[in-house]
């Protein structure tokens, strides 16, 4: 399996931790300070999963989703900033992301409870922050608007001092999307993921175009090409 | 405990009663019904029907959260594993203070073998051998030649494909064994040129997936479509699984029943010190059962064979059932593991085609160091090798962008579609050498739903196996460095680096083999010392884990011990 576990991701943070911190002391906030993260209000899920043993192909959600519509609209919204349409693909607000965030922070699992602590109290920061700069909340911000709130937290190299939790949740929500995105049909197409298809006969392996590609970057790295075909 | 009360099972009177459905109970059911045994398997689990049951060609959006692992299925939504995983209800085990062993469960027919990975490497004529090429550990009391007949028909019989590679240790296969090998992926190649500059093998894994279809009357099998996940169960047979192979073959011959939700509490002795039978709880209904039979086959898996013989205590042997050398429950290993990550700038954007294929590389990276390693040029004794993995695979929950992931907007997009299938990884799986530090026995408090005891795990790794994983660890990053790739792994010391102790779900050693009464539970054959009609199938039996992963050959050692069983019966010695 290529995919990163939960464990091995959790072992590489263990190990980073000596040095992620040593970012020097924090310069004054810049543009005022940033608005104060509140996590104390998020209640915990205690509805009960899917057990050990669910009906695999006749798979359903057995918890109730938690979000309120004002919550949905940001997520739509930041949906839309975070990914944007283009030729390829739809953009992120016009596709049920913020259904599946609900989903997410709704399941009464560990991870993502732990998520839901950073994605709730994020929500209600994006609406605080667009609020103290502009008396408006995400929603009825304009679009450059947004943007400037975005601007605070999404790069990492530029998160301001003060804004690193709101990072932290932006990171957070950024995966989460990606992810999202991507497993829906509208995000498969557009990454190109052509499996999921039964064949009949021998698994035909790498195009020659796939071939001719992998040939010149050996070639380019100085080992030895395949014959193609 | 109450009395028995009845025979669920239609007053069929066995001759051979099996405990478990599994690798080694699958196997034990086929080689004794096809001798014309009369076999029941009690099983655990519920009745699984892969054909019916498992989840083909579904979407990872069609899943509550996107199929991520969760604790109620610790290997995600569409995993087949039924009723069980690192923990099992009602089950519990028990980590000695300070020690980590984790231990995978299902409760199901067919055992593990529906969701496992399906790597069957052969053990080479080194890896029974052990002690005395290195001093370590225990030698097996039979040879790899013993083995190799059994390896051939076993792999027939399941069906491997892969390819001869004819390299130190790693035995061939006979002519017409192997099915086709299918053809690697681009970065598979990839691995495969940068490895071969390295001085490095990489060559056709061997896997239980067939790329031919198998006829046969009562269990047809047809070959890999090449879609959809093997660990989810394969509904069309293609991937090994005893529920859609040995299991309906031997139910074909009419010789078996089966009976499920079976949990066998103990093997039930005569006053002469016999087994006459097994106990077991209706799991459904809570209540006990007696079956009697000539010959009592173990067959529940290395740990919980053990805890079978453990709680099968009587007057006369008060440390468990078939131990007066006082070896159940010692010697356990797993195989060691880590995996290392790396991102190929070489493979980003590269032209999309289907690279599912069979569901697992279809190349590996065998031991190539045997001869340095005799001639004591490497810090550690025993060998790993490398499962290597990078394709284009269907996004799922953890979907993203190796760490590279920053901003947001258009850029986001490009850069997901740049980094998507530019990932390489190497798992290290090698051989551990056995220690006095890791062995299970009966927890003294902690019991079960059933009120029995459970096992409690005692765990250390030794500088053998920490030596072992950092030059892992090393050589991978080498290849991926080769491949003008960045390491995603931090560095870490290999005490931090391995994986815990059971991780790989490859436990053996339990119950282990050996010439001798006086150290070794049972005899070439799975026969133990102690009780002349007990035997022992599953991986308890190993002296040592080879880093090969471990389930081809108990297939192969439970086919070969069975044959021997039906000819002693045959023969009236029991
Ligand atoms: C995800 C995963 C991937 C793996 N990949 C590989 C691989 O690639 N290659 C490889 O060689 N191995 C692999 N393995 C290991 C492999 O699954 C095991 O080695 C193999 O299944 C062991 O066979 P077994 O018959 O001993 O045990 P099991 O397959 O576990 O079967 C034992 C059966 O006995 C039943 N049982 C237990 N206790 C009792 C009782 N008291 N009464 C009645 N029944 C009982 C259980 O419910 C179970 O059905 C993998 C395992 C997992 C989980
Ligand atoms: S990859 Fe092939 S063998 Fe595995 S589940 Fe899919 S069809 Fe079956």
């Amino acid at each position: 399996m290529t995919e990163i576990s939960r464990r091995v991701t959790l072992a590489w943070i263990a190990a980073a931790s000596a040095s992620a911190f040593a970012a020097g002391p924090s310069k004054a906030a810049q543009n005022g300070s940033p608005s104060p993260w509140n996590d104390a209000a998020v209640p915990p899920i205690t509805v009960p999963g899917y057990g050990h043993d669910p009906d695999l192909k006749a798979a359903a959600v057995p918890w109730p989703l938690t979000l309120n519509p004002h919550q949905r609209a940001i997520l739509r919204l930041a949906a839309d900033l975070m990914l944007p349409a283009d030729a390829r693909s739809p953009s992120g607000g016009s596709l049920p992301l913020d259904a599946f965030l609900d989903e997410w922070i709704s399941a009464p699992y560990p991870q993502q409870q732990q998520d839901r602590a950073l994605i709730v109290p994020g929500l209600a920061w994006l609406d605080e922050e667009a609020g103290r700069r502009l008396g408006l909340d995400f929603v009825s911000a304009s679009d450059a608007q947004r943007r400037a709130v975005f601007d605070t937290v999404a790069f990492r190299d530029k998160v301001l001092p003060g804004y690193e939790q709101p990072a932290q949740f932006f990171a957070r929500l950024r995966g989460l999307m990606l992810a999202g995105f991507y497993t829906l049909p509208e995000g498969i197409a557009d990454i190109g993921y052509l499996g999921n298809t039964p064949l009949s006969g021998d698994y035909p392996g790498p195009t020659p175009e796939a071939m001719a590609n992998l040939n010149a970057s050996l070639i380019k790295l100085g080992l030895k090409p395949f014959s193609p075909g | 405990m109450t009395q028995p009360k009845s025979l669920p099972h239609g007053g069929f009177e066995p001759d051979v009663v099996i405990v478990g459905s599994g690798a080694a109970g699958g196997m034990a059911a086929y080689a004794l019904t096809r001798a014309g045994i009369k076999t029941l398997v009690l099983e655990a689990g519920r009745d699984y029907d892969p054909v019916s049951e498992s989840a083909m060609l579904k979407w990872n959006h069609e899943a509550p959260l996107r199929a991520i692992s969760t604790p109620d299925k610790q290997f995600g939504y569409y995993d087949a594993t039924a009723g069980g995983g690192w923990e099992v209800p009602g089950e519990p085990y028990v980590n000695a203070p300070g020690t980590t062993f984790r231990w995978w469960r299902s409760r199901m027919l067919g055992g593990r073998t529906n969701h496992w990975g399906r790597h069957v490497p052969r053990f080479g004529p080194y890896d029974f051998k052990g002690k005395s090429r290195d001093g370590f550990g225990a030698d097996w009391p039979i040879s790899y030649e013993d083995v190799a007949p059994y390896y051939d028909r076993t792999e027939k019989l399941i069906g491997v494909s892969g390819a001869n590679s004819g390299l130190e240790n790693h035995p061939d296969s006979s002519p017409g064994v192997l099915q086709p090998p299918s053809k690697p992926r681009v970065s598979e190649l990839m691995i495969q040129a940068a490895a071969a500059d390295l001085g490095i093998p990489c060559v056709p894994s061997h896997y239980a997936i067939l790329t031919r279809a198998i006829e046969h009357r009562h269990a047809p099998r047809q070959a890999c479509f090449y879609a959809t996940p093997c660990g989810r169960g394969c509904a069309i047979g293609a991937a090994f699984q005893t529920t859609t192979s040995l299991l309906p073959m031997a139910l074909g011959t009419g010789k078996l029943r089966i009976v499920t939700n079976a949990m066998v509490s103990r093997v039930v002795t005569d006053a002469r010190g016999r087994a006459k039978g097994v106990e077991y709880f209706d799991r459904t209904t809570g209540s006990t059962h007696f079956t009697a039979a000539r010959v009592v086959v173990l067959a529940a898996s290395a740990c919980e064979s053990a805890k079978i013989l453990f709680n099968s205590h009587t007057a006369q042997s008060p440390q468990g059932l078939a131990n007066s050398s006082g070896q159940i429950g010692r010697s356990l290993m797993d195989s060691t593991g880590t995996d290392i990550f790396g991102h190929i700038p070489a493979l980003e954007g590269r032209p999309r085609y289907n690279e599912d294929g069979k569901d697992n590389a279809h190349l590996y990276i065998p031991f190539w160091l045997y001869k340095e390693q005799a001639a004591g040029k490497l810090d550690f004794p025993r060998a790993y090798h490398y499962e290597i993995g990078g394709r284009f695979e269907m996004p799922g929950a953890r979907f993203g962008l190796a760490g590279a992931e920053d901003g947001y907007g258009l850029s986001l997009k490009q850069d997901a579609r740049r980094y998507y299938g530019a990932q390489v990884s190497f798992s290290v799986r090698g051989e551990m050498v056995p220690n006095a530090d890791s062995y299970c026995e009966l927890d003294p408090d902690a019991k079960d739903k059933y009120g029995l005891p459970v096992l409690r795990f005692h765990w250390k790794w030794s500088d053998h196996e920490y030596r072992q994983i950092a030059h892992g660890v090393k050589t991978a990053k080498q290849i991926i460095e080769r491949m003008g790739g960045r390491v995603l792994t931090p560095e870490m010391p290999p005490e931090q680096a391995i994986q815990s102790g059971g991780e790989i779900i490859h436990e053996v050693g339990t119950t282990r083999m050996g010439s001798s009464a006086a150290d070794s539970v049972t005899d070439g054959f799975g026969k133990t010392w102690d009780i002349d009609n007990l035997v022992i199938v599953d991986g308890g039996v190993f002296p040592s884990n080879a880093h090969k992963n471990p389930t081809l050959t108990i297939m192969a050692l439970a086919w070969r011990s069975m044959d021997h069983l039906a000819s002693r019966m045959r023969k009236g010695e029991i």
